[in-house]
């Protein structure tokens, strides 16, 4: 079981000085998805998913990092940063991008249809459809 | 989103009206001195910078993708400083198809030259019997020349294709909408609008 | 040859998507005898390729792998084709060339749509034939990219819709997969499926890490199959996309994801997996469970036919994904089976219901009255592939559902058993109210003069445009008629090919359940 009064006292401050990359993958990823989720109007829905993909790539960043690294370029000595993730975070900004381009392409022709950009507008109208 | 009090349409939609007869609002091209002066200066930096970023993505940041953008950019900014409508006309829309699919017939035939001598699929070394004593590389310089070939004719072109396309295709609005004498005048570019009205497909 | 054939099915559609937007540039229609001659072409290979694996009298043999670039195993991408992977790639093949056929005179004809649907195909085949966790996260994201441009190629408002809706829920799961890929790369280093199989072993199956992300891989790729309560994308989607769509994307869109979860669950966390952490598989279980009565209910439920075919696909996956808990072998040859006849069903269904909907406009079950007399090919064809989802024998439908119940029941979970038959007793409540409404109810009295008038449908000669008279009857070509006839025979054959089944996937469920 956790021992959750040490967790508190030494731990989270320790994750907090340390790790702190990572408590704001967390907070951005949740930032995104709330905003997904709870705002109304379409476009900020798309700006909340790119928010939540951009925390998961903070996240794959902060996995390659090591300490003492350089830039993955073989030249010198010395450890290198883990090149992997910056490749996959690469692939996946572009993928982002697509979504964000198609998203908008969609909320412009729901606009265009219908006149309105807020979710719960088109929900009744195309529900009595 | 209001009609004049007279009936006349409103000033600020262009005089268009929809099918539905309501004035609907539509990007307005204002002409600003300093937007165009400024683009006119920065265009061809902008361009070498792309170009710079797509051919140097083997040994410093940047590559393929990050090169096509930017060289996608120019065009938008060329786009915002003189008009949607008339960057429209000067690109034809062949040019930005005809960018996109050979980026990825490019991309595909490095690809598939390796499978027709024997080897893998985007094995470059397998150019190295052929192409060795041509070009005068060792066979593992291949792989460098090989990947940085595909970034540079493959990737970046892809890429600047799909971002200008997907941009007039966003610009242009909905597609079902009645076209104006500018479109009808123009012909095929309407055409060309439908028929890029697919979001951007990645193919990485 | 043999593994290069990997190679070539997933690049082929790719690369032949760009000639359709090439070629119409100059030309207007030159879309779909390119997209139909790709299409030919992949279902050629792939059942060269399901044949080789077939027949393959080694070990090695029954397992091809094609290296990407030259780079051994865990440093570069490897294409994988087995037993399993090959019935899916096969069945990709043989949906996309009916619907193709099918879609020649109806849908969205531009040359947009065909590359999107060439795009499609490369981006499913790549999700099957991948051994690469970030390479299936790529192909899934291509595959859904695409699916949401295809569904919101109608020219209704409520096809962009469904299609943002689709986007937003779609992008989500993708992206809490690609989580769970980050916590298995960080935790192992590797993300190559069968060196992660050895890599995972060794760091111990309770790790905390592991079943996170297991957690996240299994929430992501089932919000993409669409089990309750991850499903709400699903309905509006396959309604409000133009048919040919749905046909499509029903059979295989979630059908691939299913796979990818069936190849995640066992290549890479193992059975022992599963064994050491008996709170997932009953959490998956308990879950789909609930998926099958839920979606067997608001199915029976539904007035509008497109709907009611959506919502039974969440019940059908839930079964699946069952089968996926239970951990059992012959539950998992269900699933399989389930996987393939349930694509051939719903996209027959789906196309069948185009059919209709083109030639009488008829969108909701009550419009069905009385149009056997007017369609009896088409209702023919409708009712045989909805007794065969019900689940009458013999059709494929009992075979997959059989035998899942029969791998519940040898693993001791009676109530998954119970489940099925319930469900089964409420798709029969659904189907047959639409079969009843198509045989035995009266048309409505107003078309009476008109259905003198006008021929039956399906005597149609050599239409090959629907022709507009009076808004009343359509005429529909008759491929569209031929293909529905052709895949509705195809799912009661097949009930016949169990054995078949059994020996193509027997290598692939030994390596599984050792």
């Amino acid at each position: 079981m956790i021992d959750f009064a040490s967790l508190l006292t030494t731990d989270l401050v320790g994750l907090a000085t340390t790790r702190h990359a990572y408590l704001l993958f967390v907070l951005l990823s949740t930032i995104g998805l709330y905003m997904l989720i709870a705002n109304q109007n379409l476009v900020k829905k798309v700006i909340g998913v790119n928010m939540f993909q951009t925390g998961i790539f903070l996240f794959f960043i902060t996995s390659a990092y090591r300490v003492g690294g350089r830039a993955p370029i073989v030249e010198g000595a010395g450890p290198y940063v883990s090149p992997l993730p910056q490749v996959i975070v690469l692939t996946a900004i572009v993928v982002g991008i697509s979504l964000t381009a198609v998203g908008l392409a969609l909320s412009i022709r729901l606009y265009n249809e219908y006149g309105t950009l807020r979710a719960d507008a088109l929900r009744e109208v195309i529900g009595d459809e | 989103m209001s009609d004049d009090p007279t009936g006349q349409p409103d000033e600020r939609f262009d005089g268009r009206v929809d099918t539905d007869g309501v004035a609907r609002q539509r990007p307005v091209y204002t002409e600003s001195q300093v937007i165009m002066t400024t683009v006119k200066a920065v265009i061809p930096f902008v361009m070498t910078y792309g170009l710079f970023i797509t051919f140097h993505g083997a040994d410093t940041p940047g590559g393929g993708f990050q090169g096509g953008a930017i060289i996608a950019s120019v065009v938008l900014m060329i786009a915002f400083a003189f008009g949607i409508e008339s960057t429209r006309a000067w690109l034809a829309n062949s040019t930005v198809v005809g960018l996109g699919t050979a980026g990825v017939f490019l991309f595909g035939a490095i690809g598939f030259g390796p499978i027709l001598l024997g080897e893998n699929f985007l094995e470059y070394t397998a150019y190295y019997p052929v192409f060795g004593d041509l070009l005068g590389l060792k066979e593992y310089e291949f792989v460098k020349y090989g990947m940085e070939v595909v970034e540079i004719v493959g990737i970046a072109f892809i890429v600047s294709g799909i971002l200008m396309g997907l941009f007039f295709a966003l610009a242009a609005g909905d597609s079902h909408s009645e076209p104006s004498e500018a479109d009808l005048r123009e012909g095929d570019l309407r055409d060309g609008a439908d028929s890029a009205t697919l979001g951007g497909e990645s193919d990485d | 040859m043999s593994d290069v054939l990997l190679a070539l099915l997933v690049t082929v559609p790719l690369l032949t998507a760009i000639f359709p937007l090439l070629f119409g540039l100059r030309y207007e229609n030159a879309g779909w005898p390119i997209a139909l001659a790709g299409s030919l072409v992949v279902t050629a290979m792939a059942s060269s390729l399901a044949w080789e694996i077939f027949t393959a009298p080694t070990e090695a043999g029954q397992r091809l792998v094609h290296e990407m670039a030259g780079y051994p195993a865990p440093y570069g991408i490897e294409l994988v084709g087995d037993g399993l992977s090959a019935l899916i790639a096969l069945l990709i093949g043989v949906v996309s060339v009916a619907v193709l056929i099918y879609g020649r005179s109806t849908g969205p004809q531009t040359n947009a749509f065909y590359s999107g649907l060439l795009l499609l195909m490369g981006g499913l085949l790549g999700m099957t034939l991948t051994g690469d966790l970030f390479n299936l996260f790529v192909f899934l994201e291509i595959v859904g990219l695409v699916t949401y441009a295809l569904v919101a190629s109608d020219d209704s408002g409520m096809a962009a819709y469904g299609a943002l809706k689709y986007l937003f829920l779609g992008t989500v799961g993708a992206s809490l997969y690609l989580i769970g890929v980050g916590y298995l790369l960080v935790a192992t280093g590797s993300l190559n499926m069968l060196d992660l199989q050895a890599r995972i072993a060794e760091l111990g199956y309770t790790d905390p890490l592991v079943q996170a992300a297991f957690g996240f891989i299994l929430i992501g790729l089932m919000l993409k199959i669409a089990v309750f309560p991850l499903h709400t994308w699903q309905p509006d989607a396959y309604t409000y996309a133009p048919d040919t769509v749905s046909a499509y994307i029903s059979a295989l869109v979630s059908t691939t994801a299913a796979y990818a979860l069936i190849r995640i669950s066992f290549d890479v966390f193992t059975v022992d997996f599963f064994a050491a952490n008996p709170l997932i598989t009953d959490a998956v279980v308990l879950v789909a469970s609930i998926s099958i009565v839920v979606g067997s209910l608001l199915a029976a439920m539904q007035t509008e036919i497109k709907r009611v075919f959506a919502y039974s696909s969440v019940a059908q996956f839930g079964m699946i994904v069952v089968a996926i808990g239970l951990n059992s072998r012959t539950a998992l040859l269900g699933a399989v089976i389930h996987l393939v006849g349930h694509g051939l069903m719903k996209a027959t269904l789906f196309m069948g219901a185009g059919i209709l909907s083109s030639a009488y406009g008829a969108t909701t079950i009550s419009d069905y009255a009385g149009l056997a007399k007017r369609s009896p090919i088409t209702s023919g064809g409708l009712a045989v592939t909805g007794l065969a989802l019900v689940g009458i024998p013999p059709s494929i439908g009992i075979l997959g559902k059989w035998y899942i119940a029969l791998g519940a029941v040898e693993s001791g979970s009676w109530s998954v058993a119970i489940v099925i038959f319930i469900s089964t007793l409420l798709t029969l409540t659904y189907v047959a109210r639409i079969i009843e409404t198509l045989y035995f109810n009266a048309p409505p009295e107003a078309s009476h003069e008109e259905a003198a008038a006008s021929e039956s449908v399906d005597h149609v000669a050599a239409a090959d445009s629907p022709v507009a008279d009076g808004g009343h009857t359509n005429r529909v070509a008759t491929e569209r008629i031929v293909v529905v006839a052709v895949l509705a025979v195809s799912t009661v054959a097949l009930f016949a090919s169990v054995d078949l089944f059994t020996e193509l996937l027997d290598p692939v469920f030994g390596r599984f359940f050792q």
